[in-house]
This record gives structure tokens, C-alpha cells and sequence, in this order.
């Protein structure tokens, strides 16, 4: 009988046969390719749920399917690794993708937008490259769709290139993704080149061969194992930070708000973005071979949820305030996984990739309803008028303000506590935990200053009092996600499980492998790895209730103190009481500044200062030689006629001279 | 006489395309090219040889004649193709077909001897490829420079002249350093030498060297002979400070002209350099290692530098190739099975990107009479199916996974961190790597100008999207560049076939 393995490639070919198809026949199709891809998108979910069933059924899957180049000592290949990590966040992004063909029907098709032809192939191209991601059973192949998925989102967020910001924006997502893709590769080709292997998963993969260096105490590259895994492991985790948006590299993702809010949905909860982080998880066996890359990881992470949320407290426009959450939620990500808390992260990039998607969707439902308008300024009293769009932004704002018992609330609150347990052995990581608290506040405020500016108070323009109806295929994904964000929490109640004894951690018996695994791929043997301590304020219980009480007031006190300056029939931007701090969030803390400096303020000249030596130095003193060597003799100026057929002439002259002697000496004419 | 029939053909068909009327002479020459690139596929399907060919290899498509004496020398016609050859043969017959309709557009003038040039250049070129006797070889080296001198000098731009006599005088030179410097490795050689056969002259330096000659001794003669080579073709490849040649002689060269030197010419340098240098001198491979990376990764690095400062587009591709052929060094020099595979790869690789790149901005060229940034943008909206082939060869050249060029530079990278040979070849790969992000930079700057944004363009004609047999090349080009990215092993089989024994003398792998 057929296993659902057999057909696992078809996940990721489906929709590149949609991409093909959208391409080659779009214009001639009904609703220019839409059908393409939304059949192949269900198709890749539906054979992604047979996978997630087989493998709950006890049977991880990794096998290496084509051979890519081939050497001596070592080769490279494509394979599908599916376990409970992949066959989970194939499902995901599945999900996600064909929920977003289906809104874009009604935010992209009914809009009368151009190019959609284009639009729906490169859709397609975009969630093939990203589930090939994300079922690769090793890091160059990893990799190589890493950059596929960094190519679709050129492309995407460039879709409406006639601008001139969007263009713009493209690039600057590429480059900095692409700064950030060097160091992976980097990474990529000094990990092959060390442990002669790039697979993930089994005895012959290269977190296992890592470990073993390490026990054994090699010396690699001059380094001793432990640091050179550092070495690598931060190299990779450029690229991470280039995809996932952390801190430095971050700048590239607000700008790509240019891209059509449906994109922006695909890109934030469960692709480009999301492949950074579910990197860090795919390898994290690897990481948890080095305190150094996680604490790393850990601070990053924190750093980027505080950061990210303070800028999103005075952002205008509704997507802006959506960017800046989810630079801000990956870095609670980040925060999880670098304190050793592998499921509590995996658990956040879950419901995460359901409520940011619905929030985006949901914000295109706005931008319908609003006639195109993204100034939440110009907005308002949007909840009587569009009530399905109103409830389903509702939960996704709730979930990410981390409010019980919406899903955001269990995850964030369980990366929370697992920084928190860590931070009270080591000491250090309590810097870390305290950001991600204090973002905590923020979150809850720019989240619901957003809702309260959106949909409640008085309309505040024409458009507002009279928005565009939204249609069948905007809402049912709305409405899908909207539950979605309500209740996926439960996969994994922790909190209610430590309280009660009730095993209820579904997720965490998941990834644990409890139905089934890879071995050495489970959240037990990563965490017997993570060479962390953990201490308690007074029991485990305690600790989890003290921390639970602490973010979800201050959540509830970020969402208060918004409901209390926002949540009136005319709000006024209050924000501008923070005077030159505001001017400081308003300009992204000046990072876009000295980035572009980089660019066009240090290479361009330099770029510039090496032609001018090129044309002067260089090609000067070649000029010079020849002139006075060659063009100066005078001999030589007689034949130099300056008619080009002459020299010609000379030259075929010569060759023919050169054959007929020659030929001649060899007696071939004789 | 496989061979020899690709070169005939190519041969007489320039003979009988020069003197054919101006009208019928593009289409008659498409259809001669499609012969000799028949034939070539059908070679590279029938492919039988293995080894490396100066090393005892088991030739592809052999044939050996006696030709002239030369006092105690003989030379023969002898050629014969192996791994590292034959797909690069492959390349020029393709190449030289695709060049040859691209031109269907621009060249408006003398179209017979227009077209009869390019095909006397595929003869030569082939000729190069083959020949395994240093005479013949060296005659084939030579006479490629005559029909690329008169591409560019006659029907180049407002510079040809400076550009076509810059382009001979300084790479004709260049052969004359590298002729006297390999005459005198043979007559060093002495007795152990009776051939101008290059396996013969390779297994007389593998098995001793030079002897001493004209009063220098023979380790110091290799030595000198082993620098003024790698210099001679360090010119052609061309490798930084050698390069202020190709930027000129591009921009002033009509597109199928800088389509066959950017994709072919270049690859002369290369594969000369690996078939003389690397595979001659292992020991002085060794000696020069820091040296030639060093250079390797200046050539990546100034170069993309250069391409970034550019504003016309023919000029950022011409950089850009500076750049490409600095990773062909780094991987030669980290002589590993993948740096050196790797490097013959990326010679057939860089051979299609930048040949689809430079039809491309040709294509754009013809259209808008315009090569600078500047003047232009949002070309997409007029020429989506052009530009959209252009973006595509574009994120080719910045090594995008599943296209040949990430396949070249990463075997590279992966071949050159490794090494043996090459001391603090971890740094040196390092550095060269960053070359993708700067490529990524210059090429998306002069995207977004010239292709995005509104449309604009100061013309008083319309501008309206190119006509098919401009676009089909470049189709075929990328259909090429996909199928080596997702496939690399369809040539690098064959590659790391006729690698191996190069790696096998220096005592790596």
C-alpha cells in the first residue's frame, strides 16, 4: 500500500506545478491562475495532515531522494526528513498559503488589480520554496531553498514594480537578507568542509558529529570543537537573523510592507520569516552543543521583542504596527530556543503563523473596507460596520497581546517562563527575560491602541463611514484563523497541566517523540544537551504562576492603558507627549540611517574611489606603456593607417603567411 | 575526425557565409551552426574517454597526424577532448548558434563578413579546446584574436578602434610572454622532450622537470616560466591588475561579440591556465598558492567594487566577469576536487550566464539605444518577457540555488575551505565569498533604475517588447543555466573525471 512518505515530495511539487501553470496559462484561466494554486496549496495540506498522521502513527521518515554533486569524500543531495518538527510546520505553512490564495480572490481579484498571472505564480514559487525548506533533510538544501524563498519575496514584495518605493523595498529585502544568507553560507560550507556531513538527522549527521568532536576533544581548523561549533553555529545564525528579522538586520521588513497585504501575511507568519527561526529548531541539536551560540540567541531575541515593540507603539499605518510585532514576536522565539526551551518556541512560531496571519488578513479586510487607506488615523468606527472582520482582528489581537486564554497567551507565557527558570541559575539570562517582560507592556499597548483606532470611536473619515464591502472569500479565512487563534493554545496547556496533573502537553509529548521520532531529534535529548540549569522561586508552580501573573498584568496593563487613552469616540495622538523619544521610535532608533550609510554613504565611494584608480592608475599606466613602447616608435606609426580593414588585412595576411609556412616546412604541399 | 569535421564546418561555412549576399547571411549562418552544436551534443552524448587528457587520459574523439618536423621536434595535429574539454566545446557551438540569431537585430552592415567572422571564431575556438600539440594549439590561441579584433574594430561602438587595438596589442603580448616562456620550458626539458605534444611535455615535468638552460637552473627555470605563463593568461582571464582591457572592449563590442567573449574567450585564460599551470607545475602550484589566491580574491573583490561604481550596463557585466573569473582562480589554486571541478564548472557556467546577461542588455540596447542606467527606467512595463529573462540571468549571476552559477560558486567555496594546499584557505575563501553580496548589490541597484519604477525613456519612437528571435536565445541560455543548477552532475560527471589525476600529482583529493 501507498504510504503517505511516497507522496511527500508532492507537498512542495504541487504548488510548483501551480507556479507553472499560473505562468504558462494565467491569462488564459478563470480568475488568472487563482484555481492553480489554490488546488495545489489544499493538495499539499491535505497530503500534509496524511504525513502528520503517519507520523504520529509512530513512523519519522528520512531518506535522501537525489543525488545533487557528487565527490570523493563527500556529497550533496536533496532528501525529506519528516518528523514531528517538519510534518508539524508543513501543515502550517500549507494552511497558511491556502488560506492566503483564497483571500487573495477577494483582495487581489476583486480589486482589479494587473499582473495577477504573475502574482499567483510567483505565490506558487514562493510556498514551493519554502515547504522544500522546510521538509530538507540538510542544511545546503536548507539552504539553497532558504535563498529560493529570499528570491520570492524580491519578487512579491516588488509585485507592484511600476512604484517607486516597492522596487525599492524589494531590494533592500534581498540585500539584507542576502548579507545576512553570507555568513549561512559560510557556515554551511565550513560545517561541510569539517564534519564531512550537512545531514540533519541520523548517525551521520553533523550535530552528532559535533558532539562527538566535542567529547573527544578535537581540534578543528585550530580551534578546539566547542568553540569552532560556536564559530559555525553564529555563522549560520546570520542567516537567521538576515530571514527571521532580528536585530541588526531587521531594517529590511517594515519596508516591505510595500508588497500587497495578502504577501505580507505569507511572508510573516509562515515563510521567509518563519524559515529563521524554524532553522534554529530544525538544527538545534547542533546549537545545544554550544552555551555560547544560545545565549547569543537568547539575547538577540530578547533584545529584538523590546526593541521591535517600542517602535511599534507610535506607527501610523496598520501595517507598520503589524511589522514591528512581528519582528518583535520572532525575537520572543529567538528568546525561547536560546534558553534551551525548544517547544515553548516551536509552540510560539505555531500560533504565531496563525494569529499574525490573521491579523494581516485581517488588516487587508480593513484596507478593503477603508478604500485603500492604511492611516489608522483616518479610520475608526470600523466594528458595527464590518463585525467579521472586528471579531476575527479581535482574537488575533488578543492572542498577541498574550491575553487568557487566547492562544498567544500559552506560548509567549511558556518562553517567558522557560527564560525565567534558566535566568534565576544563570544569572545573565535574566537581562534577557526581564526585555522580553517589559515587551510584554508594549505589545499590549500597540496592539490595542490598533484595534481601538481601527474599528472603535467615531468614523473619522468618508471612507470610514462608508467602507467597501467584503466578500465571502475574505471572511471564511478571516474566520478560520480567528478560531484558530482562540483555541490552538490547547495543544499545549502547561500551565493548567503543572496546576492539575493532567498530562494535556500535546505538543511537548509531540515533539518529544512520544508518537514517534527521530532519535536524537526529541525536546529530551535536546534538552539533556542545553547545558543549562534551571532554579525555582520556591516550587515549579510558584515560579509558573508568578511569571504567568507578571506578563499577563502587564499585558492587561498595556491594553488598559491604550483602552484608556484610545478607546474614545475622537483619540487624539498622545504619543506625541513623548516628545524627542517619540521622534527617536518614530525614526526606527536612526537603524535605516547608518544601514543606508553603509551602502551609499562608505561603499558607494569606495566603489567609486577604485574606479578612478582603475581608469587612472591601472589603465593609465597600461596606456602609458604601450604609447611609449609601441605607439611611440615611429616604425610602427607608418603601418598604424588608422583604417581598421588594413590592420585586417595585415593580420589575415600574417595568419595566412604563418599556415603556408608551416605547411610548407611539413612538406603538406609537396 | 570528429573534431575535425566540427572545425571544417565551421570553416568552410565561414568561407561560403562571406561570400554570400548581406540579406540571406545571418539565417545562413544560423543554419551552418546548427551542425557543428548538433554534432557537438551528439560528442558529449557519445562521450567515451575518461582521464585526464595530459595525463595518460583515455582521449574522446583522437586523431594524431605527423605534421612538420622542427629540427629535433616534431609537431603533429593532435587533438583529442576529455572531461574538462569537451564541455566546453559543447559551450562554444551552442554559444556561437545563440550568438549568431541574437545578432539578427543589431547588426544591420556587411552582415556576410559579420557572420563569416563569427563562424571562423567558433573554428578557432573549438581548435583550442582540442588540440593537444602545443604549435597547433598556440596557432588556434592566435587566430581566435583575429576575427574578435575585427568584431569589435568594425562593428563595434563610437571607441572601437582604441578598444580593438587595446584588446590585441595587450593580449597578443600576453601570448608572446607565454610562447617564449613555454619554448624555453622545452628546450629546458631537453632530450626527455621529442614532441610538441602536450601530455609528452606534461609527464617530462612530472617526472623531473627542467634541466638547466641558457645557464639558469631548472628549478628556478620552472619557477619563471611557471610565473611569466600564469601571467601570459592571467591577461586573457582576466585576472586583476590585468583587466582594463575587457571593460573597454565590451562596451565597445556589438552584443553577440560580448556574448562570445565574456561566455568563451575568457574561458581560453582559464582553461590554458589549467591545463598549463595547474597541471605542468604541481610544485610550483604550491609555492605560489598565497600569491595566486591573494590575486584571486582581489579579482572577485576590486572587481565587483568596479561593477558597483558603473553606470552603463554593459560595463557593470564586463566588472562583473572580472569578478566571476577571481572564484575560477581560487577554486584552480585550491586544488581539491571540488575547487578545481569546481572552477571548470563555473568556465561553462559563467560561459551561459553571462552570455544570456549580455544578450539581455543588448536586447534592452536595441529597444532603447541606451546602455546607461541613467536614461531609463521601468523598462519591465514595455518588455516584460525580456526583462523577465533579464531578472532571472541577473539572480543566475548572484549564484541563486538551483541555477548553474550557485552550483560553480559553491563547489568553489566548498572545494577552496577545505584545502591542503593553500595555507589560510578558510580566510581566503571567506573573503572571496563575500563577493555574493556585493554582486547582489550592483546587480539589484541597476535593476531597480532601469527595469522598475515608472516608465521612463526619452524616445520619439515606442518602444514596444523585442521580437522573439532576440528573446528565444535567452530562453535557451536560461533553460541551459536551470537544468545545470538543478543537475550539476550532466558535465560535472565528467569533470571531476578528468580532474582526479591533475589532484593525484600534488597528493590531494
Amino acid at each position: 500500500m501507498a504510504t503517505a512518505f511516497e507522496f511527500a515530495p508532492a507537498i512542495a511539487l504541487f504548488p510548483l506545478a501551480a507556479f507553472v501553470i499560473a505562468l504558462v496559462f494565467g491569462d488564459y484561466m478563470p480568475k488568472k491562475g487563482a484555481f492553480a494554486g489554490i488546488f495545489a496549496t489544499a493538495g499539499s495540506l491535505l497530503l500534509s495532515l496524511w504525513v502528520l498522521a503517519t507520523v504520529a502513527g509512530g513512523e519519522p521518515y528520512n531518506e535522501q531522494l537525489y543525488q545533487w554533486a557528487i565527490g570523493d569524500q563527500i556529497g550533496f543531495h536533496f532528501g525529506i526528513l519528516l518528523d514531528p518538527l517538519s510534518a508539524l510546520m508543513l501543515v502550517i505553512v500549507s494552511l497558511i498559503a491556502l488560506l492566503v490564495h483564497i483571500f487573495s480572490l477577494g483582495y487581489m481579484n476583486a480589486e482589479g488589480e494587473t499582473g495577477l498571472r504573475r502574482y499567483y505564480a510567483e505565490l506558487g514559487l514562493f510556498t514551493f520554496s519554502m515547504l522544500a525548506f522546510v521538509f530538507a533533510d540538510n542544511l545546503l538544501m536548507a539552504f539553497m531553498f532558504f535563498e529560493l524563498v529570499g528570491l520570492c519575496s524580491y519578487l512579491l514584495i516588488g509585485f507592484w514594480f511600476r512604484t517607486e518605493s516597492a522596487p525599492s523595498a524589494a531590494k533592500k529585502a534581498f540585500l539584507v537578507t542576502r548579507f545576512g544568507d553570507y555568513f549561512f553560507l559560510v557556515g554551511v560550507v565550513a560545517i561541510a568542509a569539517t564534519f564531512g556531513t550537512l545531514s540533519f538527522a541520523g548517525t551521520e549527521s553533523f550535530p552528532t558529529a559535533a558532539e562527538a568532536a566535542i567529547d573527544n576533544g578535537e581540534t578543528l581548523f585550530g580551534f578546539d570543537a566547542e568553540t569552532w561549533v560556536t564559530i559555525t553555529g553564529l555563522l549560520v545564525l546570520g542567516g537567521v537573523i538576515g530571514k527571521s528579522a532580528q536585530f541588526p538586520l531587521h531594517t529590511w521588513l517594515p519596508d516591505a510592507m510595500e508588497g500587497p497585504t495578502t504577501v505580507s501575511a505569507l511572508i510573516h507568519a509562515a515563510t521567509m520569516v518563519a524559515a529563521g527561526v524554524y532553522l534554529v529548531a530544525r538544527m538545534f541539536g547542533f546549537y545545544a552543543q554550544s552555551p555560547t551560540a544560545l545565549s547569543i540567541i537568547a539575547f538577540v531575541g530578547g533584545f529584538t521583542a523590546l526593541f521591535a515593540a517600542t517602535m511599534g507603539v507610535v506607527k501610523d499605518d496598520i501595517k507598520q504596527v503589524l511589522a514591528y510585532s512581528t519582528i518583535s514576536q520572532y525575537g520572543y522565539m529567538m528568546l525561547g530556543l536560546g534558553v534551551g526551551g525548544y517547544v515553548a518556541g516551536v509552540f510560539h512560531l505555531m500560533n504565531h503563523a496563525f494569529f499574525k496571519a490573521l491579523l494581516f488578513l485581517g488588516a487587508g479586510a480593513v484596507i478593503i473596507l477603508m478604500h485603500h487607506e492604511q492611516d489608522m488615523w483616518k479610520m475608526g468606527g470600523l466594528k458595527d460596520k464590518a463585525p467579521v472582520a472586528y471579531y476575527t482582528f479581535l482574537s488575533g489581537a488578543l492572542a498577541l497581546a498574550g491575553i487568557v486564554p487566547f492562544s498567544g497567551f500559552w506560548s509567549k507565557d511558556e518562553v517567558l517562563f522557560d527564560a525565567l527558570i534558566v535566568g534565576l541559575e544563570q544569572p545573565l539570562f535574566l537581562a534577557a527575560y526581564a526585555m522580553g517582560l517589559i515587551g510584554v507592556f508594549f505589545t499590549g499597548f500597540y496592539t490595542f491602541r490598533m484595534v481601538f483606532l481601527t474599528f472603535h470611536g467615531e468614523p473619522r473619515t468618508d471612507a470610514a463611514r462608508d467602507p467597501h464591502p467584503i466578500g465571502w472569500s475574505v471572511k471564511v479565512p478571516l474566520i478560520v484563523l480567528g478560531v484558530l487563534a482562540l483555541v490552538a493554545g490547547v495543544v499545549n496547556l502547561a500551565p493548567i497541566g503543572k496546576l492539575t496533573g493532567a498530562e494535556i502537553t500535546f505538543l511537548e509529548f509531540w515533539l518529544d517523540g512520544e508518537y514517534g521520532a527521530i532519535e536524537g531529534l526529541t525536546y529530551h535529548a535536546y534538552h539533556e544537551a542545553v547545558p543549562f540549569a534551571e532554579g525555582y522561586i520556591g516550587t515549579e508552580t510558584v515560579t509558573m504562576l508568578v511569571g504567568a501573573g507578571l506578563s499577563l498584568g502587564l499585558a492587561l496593563a498595556g491594553a488598559g492603558l491604550a483602552y484608556s487613552l484610545y478607546n474614545v469616540p475622537e483619540p487624539v495622538p498622545h504619543t506625541e507627549k513623548l516628545g524627542s523619544v517619540r521622534t527617536l521610535l518614530r525614526s526606527n532608533y536612526y537603524q535605516d540611517e547608518y544601514q543606508v550609510w553603509l551602502a551609499e554613504g562608505l561603499t558607494l565611494p569606495l566603489a567609486r574611489a577604485a574606479d578612478r584608480f582603475d581608469q587612472g592608475v591601472i589603465d593609465g599606466v597600461v596606456n602609458g606603456v604601450s604609447s611609449v613602447s609601441l605607439f611611440g616608435s615611429g616604425w610602427i606609426k607608418r603601418i598604424q593607417t588608422g583604417v581598421v580593414t588594413n590592420y585586417a588585412a595585415l593580420l589575415v595576411l600574417g595568419f595566412i603567411a604563418l599556415l603556408v609556412v608551416l605547411g610548407l616546412h611539413g612538406g603538406w604541399f609537396a | 575526425m570528429m573534431i575535425e569535421t566540427l572545425i571544417a564546418v565551421a570553416l568552410v561555412g565561414a568561407l561560403v557565409t562571406f561570400v554570400a549576399p548581406n540579406k540571406v547571411a545571418g539565417k545562413l549562418a544560423f543554419a551552418i551552426s546548427l551542425i557543428p552544436a548538433a554534432l557537438s551534443l551528439w560528442m558529449f552524448t557519445a562521450f567515451d574517454g575518461s582521464g585526464n587528457a595530459l595525463l595518460d587520459g583515455q582521449l574522446a574523439f583522437e586523431s594524431r597526424m605527423e605534421w612538420i618536423q622542427l629540427g629535433e621536434y616534431s609537431i603533429s595535429w593532435f587533438v583529442g577532448l576529455d572531461g574538462i574539454s569537451l564541455p566546453l566545446v559543447v559551450l562554444t557551438t551552442v554559444l556561437i548558434t545563440l550568438a549568431i540569431v541574437s545578432s539578427w537585430t543589431p547588426i544591420d552592415d556587411r552582415q556576410s563578413q559579420f557572420y563569416g567572422l563569427l563562424l571562423f571564431i567558433e573554428a578557432n575556438l573549438i581548435g583550442v579546446f582540442a588540440a593537444l600539440d602545443f604549435f597547433l594549439w598556440f596557432v588556434f590561441w592566435e587566430a581566435v584574436l583575429i576575427p574578435m579584433y575585427l568584431l569589435i574594430g568594425v562593428w563595434g561602438g563610437p571607441r572601437r578602434k582604441y578598444a580593438a587595438i587595446k584588446f590585441f596589442v595587450y593580449t597578443n603580448v600576453a601570448s608572446l610572454v607565454m610562447f617564449v616562456a613555454f619554448i624555453s620550458l622545452v628546450f629546458g626539458l631537453g632530450d626527455s622532450v621529442t614532441s610538441f605534444a602536450l601530455p609528452e611535455i606534461a609527464s617530462a615535468m612530472l617526472e623531473g622537470g627542467p634541466g638547466s638552460f641558457a645557464g639558469i637552473a631548472g628549478s628556478t627555470l620552472a619557477a619563471a616560466v611557471f610565473v611569466a605563463m600564469f601571467l601570459g593568461f592571467a591577461v586573457k582571464v582576466p585576472v586583476v591588475p590585468f583587466h582594463t582591457w575587457l571593460p573597454d572592449a565590451h562596451v565597445e563590442a556589438p552584443t553577440p561579440a560580448s556574448v562570445l567573449l565574456a561566455g568563451v574567450l575568457l574561458k581560453m585564460g582559464t582553461y590554458a591556465l589549467l591545463r598549463f599551470n595547474f597541471t605542468m607545475f604541481p610544485d610550483q602550484v604550491e609555492a605560489f598558492a598565497i600569491p595566486i589566491a591573494a590575486l584571486a580574491v582581489v579579482s572577485v573583490i576590486y572587481g565587483a567594487m568596479l561593477a558597483l561604481a558603473q553606470t552603463d550596463l554593459k560595463r557593470i557585466v564586463a566588472y562583473s566577469s572580472v569578478s566571476s573569473m577571481g572564484y575560477v582562480i581560487l577554486g584552480l589554486v585550491a586544488y581539491t576536487q571540488f575547487g578545481v571541478g569546481g572552477a571548470t564548472f563555473q568556465m561553462v557556467s559563467h560561459g551561459l550566464i553571462s552570455g544570456l546577461m549580455f544578450m539581455a542588455v543588448g536586447v534592452i540596447y536595441n529597444a532603447t539605444h541606451t546602455r546607461m542606467v541613467t536614461d531609463m527606467s521601468g523598462m519591465a512595463d514595455r518588455m516584460p518577457i525580456a526583462v523577465g529573462v533579464l531578472i532571472a540571468g541577473a539572480f543566475g549571476y548572484m549564484g541563486l540555488p538551483l541555477m548553474s552559477g550557485f552550483a560553480a560558486e559553491y563547489f568553489i567555496f566548498f572545494g577552496a575551505f577545505g584545502s591542503e594546499m593553500l595555507e589560510y584557505a578558510p580566510a581566503f575563501t571567506a573573503l572571496a565569498m563575500f563577493g555574493i553580496v556585493i554582486v547582489a548589490g550592483y546587480l539589484l541597484f541597476a535593476m531597480q533604475r532601469t527595469l522598475f519604477g515608472p516608465y521612463r525613456l526619452e524616445t520619439d519612437y515606442d518602444v514596444g517588447r523585442a521580437p522573439l528571435h532576440d528573446v528565444a536565445p535567452m530562453f535557451v541560455l536560461l533553460a541551459l543555466i536551470i537544468a545545470l543548477g538543478v543537475a550539476p552532475e550532466l558535465i560535472f560527471d565528467m569533470i571531476k573525471d578528468a580532474v582526479d589525476p591533475i589532484l593525484a600529482l600534488g597528493g590531494g583529493a
